[in-house]
């Protein structure tokens, strides 16, 4: 019965192994669908390559089919899953700092790290910004922490805030996504770039 | 036809298959009894009157106290700053952020250890943390903090220093006699927020 950890049924030790693998099972998947070119990402930004979004899209509805039907094998308790906690005014600057850093830079963090451990320079860069970023916000947090920690929301979901059962919003956002990826094949076909 | 046809195939029914099913609200027992019986030996539940009496005197914000008993009898006599929350509507929804939360200690009484020691298993099961019982109950309360009894002059220190205590700790909580309630209804806490389940690292592209 999930999670493993609030269960106590798996140690922290183990956690960290566990993590550990998945985190390099998620570098591999990002380097063999051709994250770790910064061109790939900045893609989905002009429309010629959506494979982003569509990876991205991909593992959200995977993964919320596979936790609600977990759930309802009662294999995991929804309750207990950690759901990160919106601080409004964070999220809508740091979204567009962050936006700002993906279309400049050309990669997103983890996808940074991605590039750099195949030895792009360019990442390399990327990632002496982002050191850099965080040394700025550490620096500054004494006058950032009003607005870091302003207009807390706690930790609400889409279906609470719809009042709609987390199934009928699953169905929802199944269907957006299929929308959207036949949106990214329309504007790849729309706007064609021959080598990139 | 292509691959991504077919997973749009599979994902839609999947998901009809979730809007169409009632959600799954059951929430199994997290602790065994095992490890409820483990609790229960190490004794680890129980705030000694001592404890509470100290707390109380020098008004610890840290320390709620739940009084499980009925409204009747709550209002007859609680401690001071005491909620009522009374065993049968324990699970009511409204109690749910008094009880699950990280921010302080719930303290239940009751008369006995009866029906506190009920109500500590129960949220305890339910996985709330920071749930606590009186030791004794108000029984061993008025006996120890209210009617403290001096030890013989040849006891150890301690029991003097502890007899002290109490006898200044009753006092100040107006003891001697059972005192009666000075507010008929709990004070407003400070509305707490849902308690913010372990932080874990996020995650992110």
């Amino acid at each position: 019965m999930g999670p493993l950890i609030n269960n106590n049924l798996i140690s922290q030790n183990t956690n960290f192994f566990l993590a550990f693998l998945v985190g390099i099972g998620f570098g591999f998947v990002l380097e063999v669908s051709g994250f770790s070119s910064s061109r790939k990402l900045a893609g989905v930004f002009y429309g010629y390559d959506t494979v982003v979004l569509k990876v991205f899209f991909t593992a959200a509805i995977v993964a919320m089919v596979g936790l609600l039907f977990m759930s309802l094998f009662n294999w995991i308790d929804l309750d207990l899953v950690y759901i990160n906690p919106t601080y409004l005014w964070s999220t809508i600057i740091g979204g567009a700092i962050m936006g700002a850093g993906f279309i400049t830079g050309g990669f997103c963090p983890g996808t940074g790290f991605c590039a750099a451990s195949i030895g792009k320079i360019d990442a390399i860069f990327f990632i002496g910004g982002l050191f850099l970023g965080i040394l700025i916000f550490a620096e500054a947090y004494p006058m950032l922490e009003p607005l870091y920690k302003g207009s807390f929301k706690g930790s609400p979901t889409l279906p609470q805030a719809l009042g709609l059962k987390d199934g009928v919003v699953v169905l929802g956002i199944i269907f957006v996504a299929l929308g959207m990826f036949w949106a990214g094949e329309w504007a790849e076909r729309k706007f064609p770039r021959e080598e990139y | 036809m292509k691959p991504r046809i077919y997973l749009a195939l599979l994902i839609i029914p999947l998901g009809l298959i979730l809007a169409a099913v009632p959600a799954n609200t059951t929430h199994p027992y997290k602790l065994s009894p095992q490890d409820l019986l483990e609790y229960v030996n190490s004794g680890m539940q129980y705030f000694t009157p001592d404890e509470v009496a100290q707390m109380i005197v020098s008004k610890d914000p840290s320390l709620v106290l739940i009084d499980v008993r009925s409204e009747d009898e709550y209002e007859k006599f609680h401690l001071p700053g005491a909620i009522n929350i009374p065993l049968s509507s324990l699970l009511e929804d409204q109690w749910k952020d008094y009880l699950h939360q990280d921010l302080r200690y719930n303290v239940f009484y009751s008369n006995g250890t009866v029906n506190s020691n009920e109500a500590w298993m129960l949220t305890r099961q339910l996985g709330y943390e920071n749930n606590y019982v009186l030791q004794g109950g108000l029984n061993y309360w008025v006996e120890t903090i209210m009617n403290p009894t001096a030890p013989p002059s040849t006891s150890p220190d301690e029991e003097i220093a502890k007899y002290d205590f109490r006898k200044g700790a009753s006092q100040a909580l107006g003891g001697g006699a059972v005192m009666e309630s000075s507010s008929q209804t709990a004070p407003d806490l400070p509305k707490i927020a849902p308690r913010p389940t372990k932080k874990k690292v996020d995650g992110g592209c």
